[in-house]
């Protein structure tokens, strides 16, 4: 079951600490490494969702990322549809196609259920390759940000988009606190634990199971949605199965089912990238090697390490603290 | 309450259930004996829906259920534990009562509160932490628990559905006899409206708790009636002799 811990707390406040400071002080460049962390932050937190809380390992959130993005700017560049009207367009459709994915898939079960998704994934991926009013293999630009002007932003300007990026981020990790703690999530962490008491005991697990995972697909549309805007152009290499492979390899590394440790899984695994990409190519190796070493270590991850470690303790340590100031107060 | 219609089940060439025919009334306690591979948990998963039978019906609360599946027999009120335990492991005892108990509330598919801190929910399961003697281990993960104490919460769990029909898979399997016998005492102290089928290897545990007796010999009811006349049946000294062959 979800919940939150004194090392959560803390390292969210030191990752949305960063970030701030981050966005406050960095010259263009380091802008769009953040931008492109935090959209990348939207999506693992929506496969954490699904994998880490109901043991459906997605390799189709890349495509609804991408589905998201396309859906964005062809609303916007085909049909004139306002941009705030078409961001809700295209989480509303990449939500209704995850959970058809999530109804159909519901069946399958660990490798069946990956190869599922991976199908959808690829299916989405070729139709758009082939259809003439996506551009192909060009791909779509012209895509234009959100206007906020009225509000006096101007998401034109990195900064701007990027702090824009922090606050939808923030809103979608409360989101995902909301659905992990709601009903519908406690039972989907049942159902992970043990489908068939789940089942046994009167639940429709199918159901459980597409509408988490319809959520999910919203959250990964509105990442695309935000993608779209952030590089202005976008081609099918974003529907690629290799990029819900790279963010199965971001949550593996921040920790499964941790919520916290796939923000930290982004943010390492974006800023490894670029700082590697310019001294090798080969940067995907080392990425490899770090991956293998997380795995072999049967730790959950970066914050799963650290959690096993501190995560108790500096409950304890608070509790104690409290404790004691309480006794202080009385006392005087 | 709960009936079953000349039940019958085949895996293969081997026939586990053979033109089985019970009824359950209200608050009746019905305890099922018979000796291993006898059919009585092949029995269970098609009262359940995890197993369809190959003809017959199964009837409960007077509406045929057979075409139903295993959720929508559970939500009318037909609940189970299993023989093995089925908990949900890496939560607490609190928790796996809890996610029952939300089923049974509605709450367990609400996007916009917390099914665990409903009153409706805390209340179920603190009634049922209380009925089965959890209250100690409340907040104890299934893995911190000793056997015995899983085997009351298999119980628990199925309890906090708030059944009107609860059948228990050898509730007491593998627990030592002093604790079998305060599992019984458990088990008389539950609501007398509540109706049960228990299925039970010991015989003088299940008297303690049986209104009425049905046993199973491969696949096939062989005795059905109070638990006087089975005392006296040559019957069921076999199964103390353990020489069901020769029956
Ligand atoms: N899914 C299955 N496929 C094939 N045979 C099965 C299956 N399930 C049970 N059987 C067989 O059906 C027979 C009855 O099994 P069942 O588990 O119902 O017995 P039981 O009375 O519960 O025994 P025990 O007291 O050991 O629990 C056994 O011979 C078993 O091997
Ligand atoms: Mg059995």
């Amino acid at each position: 079951m979800f919940r939150h811990n004194t090392l959560r707390y803390v390292a969210l406040i030191l990752l949305a600490a960063g970030a701030l400071f981050q966005a406050f002080t960095a010259e263009y460049f380091g802008l769009e490494i953040l931008t492109e962390i935090l959209i990348l932050a939207m999506l693992v937190l929506a496969l954490d969702i699904v994998a880490g809380f109901g043991g459906m390992v997605s390799l189709c959130h890349g495509a609804l990322m991408g589905g998201g993005a396309y859906a964005y700017a062809i609303f916007t560049t085909k049909a004139g549809i306002a941009p705030p009207v078409a961001m809700a367009g295209a989480i509303a459709l990449t939500g209704a196609a995850a959970w058809v994915i999530g109804a159909i898939g519901s069946r399958s079960h660990g490798i069946y259920f990956i190869m599922a998704t991976l199908a959808f994934g690829q299916m989405a991926y070729s139709y758009v390759f082939e259809t003439p009013i996506f551009g192909g293999d060009d791909g779509l630009g012209g895509i234009s940000r959100l206007d906020l002007s009225f509000i006096g932003v101007d998401l034109n300007d990195s900064r701007s988009f990027a702090l824009f990026c922090l606050a939808v981020l923030g809103t979608v990790y409360g989101t995902s606190v909301v659905i992990l703690r709601s009903g519908l999530g406690r039972s989907l962490t049942g159902v992970m634990h043990n489908e068939q008491r789940m089942r046994a005991l009167g639940l429709t697990v199918w159901r459980v199971k597409a509408d988490v995972f319809g959520l999910s697909g919203m959250i990964a549309g509105l990442a695309g949605a935000l993608a779209a805007q952030h590089i202005m152009y976008i081609s099918p290499g974003l529907l690629s199965w290799t990029v819900s492979g790279e963010a199965l390899v971001v949550v593996i590394l921040g920790g499964l089912g941790t919520l916290v440790g796939p923000l930290i899984g982004a943010a390492a695994f974006v800023v490894l990238k670029h700082e590697l990409s310019s001294v090798t190519t080969y940067w995907h190796l080392v990425v490899g090697v770090i991956l293998i070493a997380v795995v072999m270590s049967r730790a959950n991850g970066i914050f799963g390490w650290i959690e096993a470690r501190w995560g108790d303790r500096l409950d304890r340590r608070l509790a104690d603290a409290t404790r004691k100031t309480e006794e202080v107060l009385t006392d005087a | 309450m709960l009936e079953t219609r000349n039940l019958d089940k085949s895996f293969g060439a081997v026939h586990v259930t053979r033109n089985v025919s019970l009824k359950l009334e209200r608050g009746e306690r019905r305890v099922i004996l018979g000796p291993n591979g006898a059919g009585k948990t092949t029995l269970f998963n098609q009262l359940v829906g995890e197993l369809t039978p190959d003809s017959g019906s199964v009837h409960l609360a007077g509406e045929d259920v057979t075409a139903l599946p295993v959720a929508k027999r559970a939500r009318r009120g037909l609940s189970r534990s299993y023989q093995k335990n089925t908990l949900f492991d890496g939560l607490t005892v609190e928790e796996n009562l809890g996610l029952a108990a939300a089923v049974h509330t509605g709450h367990a598919t609400r996007l916009w509160s917390d099914s665990l801190s409903k009153p409706e929910v805390r209340e179920i399961v603190g009634e049922v932490a209380e009925q089965v003697k959890l209250m100690p281990f409340l907040h104890a993960k299934v893995s911190e628990i000793s056997y015995g104490v899983r085997r009351q919460l298999e119980v628990g769990v199925a309890l906090a559905t708030r059944p009107l029909v609860l059948l228990m898979d050898e509730p007491t399997s593998g627990v030592g006899p002093e604790m079998s016998k305060g599992f019984h005492d458990l088990l008389n102290n539950l609501p007398r409206d509540l109706t049960m089928l228990i299925i039970e290897h010991d015989m003088d545990l299940a008297f303690d708790v049986a209104d009425t007796i049905t046993v199973l010999n491969y696949g096939e009811v062989v005795f059905d009636g109070l638990p006087e006349k089975a005392r006296g049946s040559s019957l069921l000294k076999e199964i103390y002799l353990g020489s069901w062959e020769n029956a």
